[in-house]
């Protein structure tokens, strides 16, 4: 189905016939405005017969090649020409300035964040530490205590056999 | 526009500049021969253990000299008001070294050492630790051990007090 716009076109242009005709006249009758826009294509088709006449060309394929040229030209230069805006044009150098600024930030911000301004020797000179223990009897415990307020680590032993007060240790 | 360009160098060489001085300084303190300079000479460390025993008493005497750094720690951990030496054995100490660790003739320590690599050990030793009570062996433990960090064992309860176990690399 054709839509009002094209079969307004083709009834300027005398392309509508018979029935299509008769009923598109009918449709219309409903847009008095369409009958100005008739009366304008009209006057327009008739002035363009009328008026507009071509000129002879001497030599077609001369001027087929100047255009050509012409275009060409035209593009090259507005290729370059837009690639040096492009690169050195308006905002590329504060685009430019800002972002590195903005990395600089955020290497800033990293280098603070992530390594750590002093070593972990100096910050606690405390080392040692139990790795694994293995008691040698099911009936002995051992567990690794670290305080970390005193720096102390101990290997707390529980199970052993109780040693009398007279028991030479020394 | 050149100004900007100015201050983005300007920028640039800042951050560049703080970064090597950060790095400099960091180069500096992994350079520290406090640090590095006792892990050249391995074969001069020692181990000290000491065999203590603690007690909980009216009037405390004084700790023995050996003890005066670890004493208030050791107040504080194992809740003893007085620590006494039972005895003290101390052997060289170096990188796969094995060795046996008297303090005591009821309790003695069998020691293999390998000396940790690391920088963060400073030039410490991974001990594998056999702590034995007359001929029965009592516990197998590995532990890191490094200058000016001891390790402290609970020992067996002894009267009315505790036999702890110290062990401290010496350099």
């Amino acid at each position: 189905m054709k839509t009002f716009e094209e079969r307004f076109t083709a009834w300027v242009d005398g392309q509508l016939t018979g029935t299509e005709l008769a009923v598109f006249e009918r449709e219309l009758a409903q847009h008095p405005e369409a009958a100005a826009d008739y009366a304008d294509a009209q006057k327009l088709g008739a002035l363009l017969r009328a008026k507009a006449i071509a000129p002879q060309l001497t030599n077609v394929d001369f001027f087929n090649l100047q255009i050509e040229q012409r275009i060409k030209a035209g593009n090259a230069h507005g290729a370059a020409q837009s690639k040096r805006e492009k690169v050195w044009g308006f905002g590329f150098l504060p685009r430019l300035a800002l972002g590195g600024a903005f990395c600089l930030l955020a290497a800033f911000g990293l280098f603070q964040s992530i390594i750590p301004s002093g070593s972990p020797v100096e910050k606690s000179p405390y080392f040692a530490q139990v790795v694994e223990a293995w008691p040698s009897d099911p009936s002995i415990y051992a567990t690794t205590v670290y305080s970390a307020e005193d720096n102390v680590t101990v290997l707390w032993l529980d199970g052993l056999d109780y040693l009398p007060g007279n028991t030479l240790l020394q | 526009m050149r100004r900007l360009l100015l201050i983005a160098l300007a920028l640039a060489a800042a951050g560049t500049a703080f970064v090597y001085a950060q790095s400099g300084a960091m180069q500096t303190r992994l350079d520290n021969p406090a640090v590095s300079q006792s892990a050249k000479r391995p074969g001069q460390d020692r181990i000290w253990s000491a065999v203590v025993i603690a007690r909980n008493v009216d009037k405390p005497k004084d700790p023995p000299p050996e003890l005066k750094d670890f004493a208030p720690r050791l107040k504080r951990v194992f809740g003893y008001n007085q620590f006494e030496l039972a005895g003290t054995a101390t052997n060289p100490i170096g990188d796969r070294t094995e060795s046996r660790l008297l303090p005591s003739p009821r309790l003695w320590l069998s020691v293999k050492a390998r000396q940790a690599m690391s920088k963060e050990a400073r030039g410490g030793y991974l001990l594998s630790l056999q702590l034995h009570q007359d001929q029965r062996q009592l516990v197998d433990t590995e532990a890191k051990l490094a200058p000016g960090s001891p390790l402290f064992m609970r020992g067996p309860a002894y009267g009315d007090g505790q036999v702890i176990i110290v062990l401290q690399i010496q350099r």
